[in-house]
């Protein structure tokens, strides 16, 4: 056997470990995604279209001018918060363009990176509070704050703070809303501490749309007396709460 | 080997141009600024984006209107390949190491390699996917067909799957699939990709006809010997064009495969940069 066979050996070899140490690890990642698949916040609204990064285009332009280079998904990779996912087969004219995927474990951190450097112009560049990738909207029936109980988790999360957030104080916590001016980031539907999330964003589009019934439940609530109030919050909501809590034991990263 | 023969080694000089882009490219996944994003549009020590021509004629069709930012990242480009021509597919593309790669394989399967088809009916499918993205209002070659997005798009999304980040598992299938499907077209017609349908290349080949890199040749030492012709990957008919003392070839992508292959041993042709 001369230098170069044995070489070869070696090489084939290498590949052989570092492909069966990589297995498992994949296999793994496959699997832990199905396994935290429940029922999200809101399920009468839909998220009704693809959240862009920010300083998208409208979505016809938008489609017109990416071409799935990958500068956006690898920028956003490389200020360490990989939000960035591209589209996949399931509508073929979508293909290929980037969307924030997953808010629940990455949400966009808006650094502002992507749209200051897509070789294209499909990101435009505009000021942090100018972007509009989607709305949040809070589910009342699981939110802390609606449900008797004081938690700030949310507005502190957000890079917008007091531009986005208003609180309505009761005996029955601190009520959070989020209002029009909410740029759809996702670091609520992050740091929520209720398991699966209380938060949900929404496209702009769809937000039009259900804004007048979100907002008719939203003043509902408010103005609903003691006993209604308190045979909804301990009859329906808190159930439904410490259920999800026994499911999802959360670690954050 | 001496240094003179390393560097006369053009298929050698060539890998390690090829791997050093490739290796930049691929240090974003660690975290590296140096170069981020893929062959089809870039980012250079964020501060310089880049951009494929045939991406930018694409997107301009699709989106029926001019942009600035588009503008600005394909000038850069358009000044590097006016120098170097069509150089990007010889020095520079992955798929080119990769199917030569085929090409020995098959080679010692004893196939043969055909270049009967004109190149000129590569304009057909250049046209194609020009008139298709007008016409859908998406950049169709670039984001569904082109290699380099492709084998980028896999290997990022590989990598993201197997360190658990948010990623379409349908679009790494996707690209892998179709990169594993142009190895496969390659195996059984060979250079029918690069030659003739690959409409990046035929872009970059265009600047070829000005650009200052050229393919000089010294009649009077020539033995006639043909060894030229059989040795280019592009089949390009070298002998054809002896006479007029140049070359410039929309398929020339100066890999100097015929330079080395030459009996007069680089006497008779060799690269010139000038007019």
């Amino acid at each position: 056997m001369d230098r170069r066979d044995f070489l070869k050996i070696l090489g084939f070899g290498a590949l052989v470990v570092g492909f069966s140490k990589m297995l498992p690890q994949l296999s793994y990642s496959l699997a832990l995604r199905k396994s935290e698949n429940f029922e999200p916040p809101i399920p009468h609204i839909p998220i009704g279209g693809i959240i862009r990064p920010p300083g998208a285009l409208p979505e016809k332009e938008f489609r017109a001018k990416c071409i799935s280079c990958g500068v956006c998904v690898n920028i956003c990779h490389v200020m360490k918060y990989d939000a960035i996912a591209v589209w996949g087969l399931g509508s073929l004219r979508d293909f290929g363009t980037p969307y924030i995927k997953d808010m629940r474990d990455f949400p966009c951190g808006l650094c502002m990176e992507c749209p200051k450097h897509c070789p294209t112009g499909a990101l435009k560049e505009v000021p942090k509070e100018k972007v509009s990738m989607g709305q949040a909207l809070i589910d009342f029936s699981l939110c802390f704050g609606w449900n008797g109980d004081v938690c700030l988790s949310c507005s502190k999360a957000c890079p917008l703070g007091a531009f986005v957030f208003e609180f309505y104080n009761s005996e029955w916590g601190n009520q959070p809303y989020i209002n029009d001016n909410c740029v759809g980031c996702g670091l609520c539907v992050k740091y929520c501490p209720l398991g699966g999330s209380a938060v949900k964003v929404i496209t702009k589009k769809t937000y039009e749309k259900v804004k007048e019934e979100y907002i008719n439940e939203f003043q509902k609530l408010l103005k609903m007396n003691m006993e209604e109030r308190y045979l909804l919050v301990y009859n329906e909501n808190l159930p439904k709460i410490l259920s999800r809590g026994r499911i999802v034991e959360r670690e954050y990263r | 080997m001496k240094v003179r023969e390393i560097a006369k080694n053009y298929e050698f000089i060539r890998r390690i141009v090829m791997f050093s882009v490739l290796f930049l490219l691929l240090l974003q996944f660690i975290r590296s600024k140096i170069l981020v994003g893929s062959l089809t549009g870039s980012l250079l020590f964020s501060w310089l984006t880049l951009l494929d021509p045939f991406a930018f004629l694409e997107i301009q069709l699709a989106s029926r209107s001019i942009d600035l930012n588009a503008i600005n990242s394909v000038l850069p480009v358009i000044g590097i390949y006016l120098i170097f021509g069509r150089a990007f597919c010889g020095w520079i593309c992955p798929m080119d190491f990769l199917f030569r790669l085929i090409n020995k394989i098959k080679f010692s399967l004893k196939f043969s390699l055909s270049h009967k088809i004109p190149s000129n009916i590569g304009y057909l499918f250049f046209f194609i996917f020009l008139f298709s993205s007008f016409m859908f209002g998406i950049p169709i070659f670039t984001n569904y067909l082109s290699h380099l997005t492709n084998l980028f798009r896999g290997i990022t999304g590989l990598y993201f799957l197997i360190f658990d980040m948010p990623v379409e598992f349908s679009t790494v299938l996707y690209s892998i699939l179709f990169i594993l499907v142009l190895l496969m077209l390659e195996f059984f017609f060979p250079n029918l990709w690069c030659r003739i349908i690959c409409p990046i290349g035929r872009l970059y080949g265009s600047l070829n006809k000005i650009s200052l890199l050229h393919l000089r040749f010294d009649r009077d030492k020539c033995l006639n010997c043909q060894v030229c012709n059989k040795s280019c990957y592009m089949g390009i008919e070298i002998m054809n064009q002896i006479n007029q003392g140049k070359l410039r070839s929309i398929d020339c992508i100066f890999c100097g495969r015929c330079i080395q292959k030459c009996s007069q041993k680089g006497n008779v042709i060799n690269f010139k940069l000038g007019v």
